[in-house]
C-alpha cells in the first residue's frame, strides 16, 4: 500500500500532540495516561495476532508475563542490567510463546481460544509453584529496579515505547506481509490457494505480536517495579486488552491506541463511584453497545463522522 | 506437449472416495473444460491439482511430479487457481485482492498488473473499492486477476460463469481466449453450463460422480445422444 506525506504528518501530529501533554495535564492524569499508552502497546500485540488474522488469543497475558518474568529474575535474583535483561526477555518470549503457543495455530476458532486461556492459566500455576525461591510465588516480587522515576519521566517512557511500536506496526502492515496477514482473517484458505503458505505467516504474525508483548511486558514492570501474578494473569486484564482492541478497531493500528485510552480513562473515572469489580461490567455494557453500534469500532465511526461531515460540507 | 499430466487420480475427503482414478493430459497452449453437475468431483480436480486435498496418482506439470507439493510450491512452479465463487478478501481492496496473489511473483508486479488491467479495464477504475460491495462480474473478474498475479503457465478456474448474467459470461470467454491465444497460457476451466464449455474449449472431458467418462472435441461429445441430452440440451 501507498504511503503519503499526509500519513507521516498525522502521525507527527499525533507525537507532539502526546509529547507536549504533560504541560497541561495533573501529574495524577499523567499517571493514568502512563497505563493508557501500556494498555495500548499490549492491544496492538494482541491486535496483530488475533485482529489481522482472526485467531482469537485469550491468553496474551501468558506471552506478556514471559517477557515479564524473564526479567525480573535476571535483574532480581541475577543482578543482570536492565539493557541486557529486556532483550533477553524479548527473546525468551519470542522462543518460549512459539514452542507452547504455535502448535496451537494449528487449530481454529474457539478451539484456539480456549488452548490460549488454559496457557494463562497454566503459567499462572506453575509461577506459584515452581521455583517460588525464582519467581517470588504468589506474592510476586517488589523492589525490581526501574527505568524511570517520576510521573513526567514514566509518562515519556511509556508515549516513546508505545509511539514507536505504533509506528513500527504500521509501516509492517502496510507491506505485503501485513496485507496477507488481514487476508488470512477473511480467508484462510483463499490465501493458501494464492499460493501463501499460511503457516509461515502465522508464524511471522505471532512472532511479531510475541515481539511487542514480551517487550511491553518487560518494560512495565520495569516501570512498576514489581510483579504480582495475580494482577498479570486476571482474566478482566486478558478482557481489558481485547476490548480495547475490538471497540477502537480491530485489524487497524490506530483503533487498539483509542480503544486503549477510552478504556483506561473511563475506568478510572468509574473507580470514585465503583470502587470493586462492578465498574466492568459498566464498561464491558458500553463496549457492548459500542460494538453493536460499528462492528468495526471506533475507529471506523471516526472515518464515518468525517465522512458526513464532508457531505455535509459538499451540500453547503 | 503436455503441460499437465494426470495419471491414476484419486481424491479422498477422510475415508469418502471424491475422485476415481482419473487419466487424462492437458496440451499446452489449450482450453480445456471438465464438464460435470454438483458434486461430479469438479472442484475437488482443481483442489487436487493445488494440493489441497488428500489425493492418491500421479500429478506432473511440465514432467516434474506436483502430488506431494504445497500449493505454494505449486503456485511458484507456474499454476494459478481461480476457486468457485471467487474467495476474495472481502474487506480488501481490488488492489489488495490482486497483491494477495502476486506474493510469489515480485518482479512481475507492474506487469501484471497492467495486464490485468488491460484485460479487465474496469479493474484499473474500481482499484481502491472493496470487493465486498462488488458485483458478482467484478468479484470474478478480480478472481481471475488474482490468479494472474503468480505469472502462471496453466491457470485452473473452478466454475468460472456460475450466478453470472450471460453478457459477462461472454465477457469471461473472451478473457479466457485472449490469456490462451495472446498469452500462450494453458486454461484448464470446470463446468455446469456445458454450452459455454463448448463455445470454449477445444477438448471436453465430462466427470459423473468421481469418474472421468467421456473426453473429446465438442463435435465427437455432441454426437453421443445420452450425453448430449444430459448436458447440452439437444
Amino acid at each position: 500500500m501507498g504511503l503519503r506525506w499526509h500519513h507521516f504528518a498525522l502521525w507527527g501530529l499525533f507525537a507532539v500532540t502526546l509529547f507536549v501533554l504533560p504541560e497541561f495535564v495533573s501529574r495524577g492524569t499523567l499517571r493514568t495516561l502512563i497505563f493508557a499508552n501500556f494498555l495500548a502497546i499490549f492491544a496492538i500485540s494482541w491486535d496483530t495476532l488475533s485482529g489481522r488474522t482472526g485467531y482469537i488469543s485469550f491468553g496474551h497475558p501468558f506471552l506478556i508475563g514471559i517477557g515479564a518474568y524473564t526479567t525480573a529474575i535476571l535483574t532480581k535474583r541475577f543482578d543482570v542490567a536492565m539493557e541486557i535483561s529486556i532483550p533477553i526477555a524479548v527473546i525468551a518470549t519470542m522462543v518460549g510463546g512459539l514452542i507452547v503457543l504455535l502448535p496451537a495455530l494449528r487449530i481454529k476458532g474457539s478451539y484456539f481460544a480456549l488452548v490460549t486461556l488454559a496457557m494463562m492459566e497454566l503459567i499462572y500455576q506453575l509461577v506459584q509453584v515452581i521455583r517460588p525461591d525464582l519467581t517470588g510465588g504468589t506474592r510476586g516480587m517488589s523492589g525490581l529496579p526501574t527505568l524511570t522515576r517520576g510521573a513526567v519521566n514514566g509518562y515519556y517512557m511509556s508515549v516513546s515505547l508505545m509511539l514507536a511500536i505504533a509506528l513500527t506496526t504500521w509501516l509492517v502492515m502496510r507491506t505485503r506481509l501485513g496485507t496477507a496477514l488481514s487476508a488470512i482473517g477473511m480467508n484462510e484458505e483463499a490465501v493458501s490457494g494464492s499460493g501463501l503458505s499460511v503457516t509461515k505467516l502465522k508464524m511471522a504474525a505471532f512472532l511479531f505480536s510475541a515481539f511487542i508483548a514480551g517487550l511491553g511486558g518487560a518494560v512495565y514492570i520495569h516501570y512498576l517495579g514489581s510483579i504480582a501474578p495475580r494482577a498479570l494473569f486476571d482474566i478482566n486484564f486478558v478482557f481489558t486488552i481485547i476490548v480495547a482492541a475490538l471497540i477502537g478497531g480491530a485489524g487497524t493500528t490506530v483503533g487498539p491506541i483509542a480503544g486503549a485510552f477510552f478504556l483506561t480513562f473511563l475506568l478510572e473515572y468509574l473507580r470514585p463511584y465503583l470502587p470493586g469489580a462492578e465498574r466492568y461490567m459498566v464498561y464491558s455494557g458500553l463496549a457492548l453497545i459500542l460494538y453493536m453500534a460499528q462492528p468495526k469500532g471506533m475507529w471506523e465511526l471516526f472515518f464515518q463522522g468525517i465522512a458526513k461531515f464532508d457531505r455535509l460540507g459538499r451540500r453547503e | 506437449m503436455a503441460l499437465l499430466e494426470i495419471e491414476n487420480l484419486s481424491a479422498f475427503y477422510g475415508k469418502a472416495q471424491a475422485l476415481h482414478d482419473l487419466t487424462f493430459n492437458v496440451e499446452e497452449g489449450s482450453i480445456i473444460a471438465m464438464v460435470g453437475a454438483n458434486g461430479a468431483g469438479k472442484s475437488t480436480l482443481l483442489d487436487s491439482i493445488m494440493g489441497l486435498t488428500q489425493t492418491k496418482g500421479d500429478i506432473r506439470l511440465d514432467g516434474t511430479p506436483i502430488t506431494a507439493a504445497k500449493p505454494q510450491d505449486i503456485v511458484v512452479k507456474g499454476v494459478g487457481y481461480a476457486p468457485e465463487r471467487f474467495n476474495l478478501f472481502p474487506y480488501m481492496t481490488v488492489r489488495d485482492n490482486l497483491l494477495v496473489g502476486a506474493y510469489t511473483a515480485r518482479e512481475d508486479i507492474e506487469t501484471n498488473l497492467d495486464m490485468i488491467h488491460k484485460l479487465f479495464p474496469r479493474l484499473e477504475e474500481r482499484e481502491n473499492q472493496e470487493t465486498v460491495s462488488q458485483s458478482g462480474g467484478e468479484r470474478q473478474m478480480v478472481s481471475l486477476g488474482r490468479a494472474l498475479m503468480s505469472s502462471p503457465r496453466l491457470l485452473l478456474v473452478d466454475e468460472p460463469t456460475i450466478g453470472l448474467a450471460p453478457k459477462v459470461c461472454l465477457e469471461i470467454a473472451d478473457v479466457l481466449k485472449r490469456l490462451r491465444d495472446e498469452f500462450s497460457l494453458t486454461v484448464l476451466i470446470t463446468e455446469q453450463n456445458a454450452n459455454f464449455a463448448l463455445s470454449l474449449a477445444e477438448q471436453i472431458m465430462v466427470l459423473e460422480s468421481g469418474h472421468l467418462v467421456a473426453s473429446g472435441t465438442s463435435d465427437e461429445l455432441s454426437s453421443d445422444e445420452r450425453l448430449a441430452a444430459a448436458y447440452f440440451g439437444h
